[in-house]
């Protein structure tokens, strides 16, 4: 029985909870609870900004990622504003023209000319879930779906 | 009691089974890859129906905390209930944030982000963690009970703050393909029925895994009654065979039969 041993034991864990809890809500939540801004937001807030670290999302823009010596560069779009990245680094799998993406990083300097200096991409997917379209004639209704969405994301 | 009781009780036993079988085989060969998650993707027929089956338990949690806090139905057996629905809960939230871990990482490309659902989540898993911990906490039968129940039902608010958070905040998890606000599912054909299959066959588990608990909650309920009939008998100077003097009771030993049963 664990009538008295066991006593401190369960105290502590219920301790360890609450603590847990607490940097959960406190270091972690409160301080996330924008996870990220678009791209209209992050060139309003541009001067205030400076060079912070945040996280900002958009969609890629087809044909605007170029491969160069140490990572990705391209252009990333909420349909109204348009703003250049650069990319430190491998993108991940997913990553590709049209993808919705959220990218951590900071201007790279206060100027207005000035791009988004990235050193993490995250693949934002949707909750829309289809098999990959048939090529060719008649392809199934879910696979008309699919094409249709990721039109609509482009 | 009971032949028809255990019966059934195998009868659920053997469905569950079959039910995970089948759906370990739509889940990878029926359902096509995802258009653009590829294989990836049939994570998701395990994760949702976990997070599902984690939701239930605590949903039964504070159904049954209710029960005993009202006091026209107050009895401790809502109280084991509770319990032993909150230790499978705990078990399958923390599932369920290892299997969206392992999904996130291909998809998203990171284990672990601070995005509200995450967080929430792991909120969920700490405070009924907690809960089990303060049951554990000694005290006269009721007044445990009842500090339980008022933190059952304390704890059971996270549930719809989890669900919601991806509503409420940006988040990079992606919003409910089937429960969203347009309850306008975003899956089709065999996909869908995998997932609506998974979430049939975790809830056939949570039934199995609840019943299993609670027989074997009643039981340890009952050997700490014996052990503190001894340690009255000891202290009394009376020779304490463990079990003889209570068995006489025999008022709190309805369940021979099961024990018997349990070894065959």
């Amino acid at each position: 029985m664990h009538l008295r041993h066991g006593l401190a034991r369960w105290w502590v864990l219920l301790g360890i909870c609450a603590a847990a809890i607490a940097w959960l809500v406190v270091g972690g939540l409160a301080s996330n609870i924008v996870y990220f801004r678009t791209a209209s937001e992050a060139q309003a807030d541009r001067v205030h900004d400076a060079t912070h670290v945040f996280r900002l999302a958009g969609a890629v823009v087809p044909n605007s990622v170029q491969a160069v010596a140490d990572g990705v560069d391209f252009q990333l779009t909420d349909g109204h504003v348009t703003i250049p990245v650069h990319h430190r680094g491998d993108p991940p799998e997913l990553f590709r023209p049209g993808a919705p993406v959220v990218v951590e990083g900071h201007w790279d300097s206060p100027a207005s000319s000035a791009f988004f200096a990235s050193d993490r991409i995250l693949i934002k997917h949707g909750s829309e879930y289809s098999p990959p379209p048939v090529p060719g004639q008649n392809a199934p209704a879910n696979a008309g779906q699919a094409n249709a969405t990721q039109a609509a994301r482009r | 009691m009971t032949g028809w009781r255990s019966r059934l009780g195998q009868l659920t036993d053997l469905a569950t089974v079959g039910a995970l079988g089948t759906l370990g085989y739509l889940a990878l060969v029926v359902a096509p890859p995802d258009a653009v998650q590829g294989d990836a993707q049939r994570l998701m027929y395990l994760h949702v129906p976990v997070a599902w089956l984690a939701y239930l338990s605590f949903g039964v949690t504070a159904l049954a905390s209710l029960l005993y806090l009202v006091p026209a139905t107050r009895s401790l057996r809502w109280d084991l209930l509770a319990g032993a629905s909150a230790e499978i809960g705990v078990v399958f939230t923390g599932l369920t944030i290892l299997l969206g871990s392992i999904w996130a990482r291909p998809v998203w490309g990171v284990w672990w982000t601070w995005d509200a659902r995450l967080v929430t989540t792991a909120v969920l898993f700490f405070l009924f963690l907690g809960y089990l911990a303060l049951r554990q906490v000694p005290a006269a039968p009721h007044v445990r009970a009842r500090r339980a129940a008022v933190a059952g039902l304390v704890a059971v608010t996270d549930v719809p703050v989890v669900h919601l958070s991806v509503i409420w905040w940006r988040t990079l998890h992606q919003q409910p393909t089937v429960l969203n606000p347009e309850l306008n599912p975003q899956i089709h054909g065999v996909m869908a029925t995998t997932l609506l299959w998974g979430v049939v066959a975790f809830t056939l588990l949570y039934v199995t895994l609840l019943r299993h608990r609670y027989r074997l909650a009643g039981l340890e309920e009952q050997r700490e009654e014996l052990l503190l009939h001894q340690a009255v008998l000891e202290r009394r100077g009376i020779a304490a065979d463990p079990l003889v003097p209570v068995l006489s009771d025999a008022q709190s030993l309805p369940d021979t039969q099961t024990l018997s049963e349990a070894q065959r």
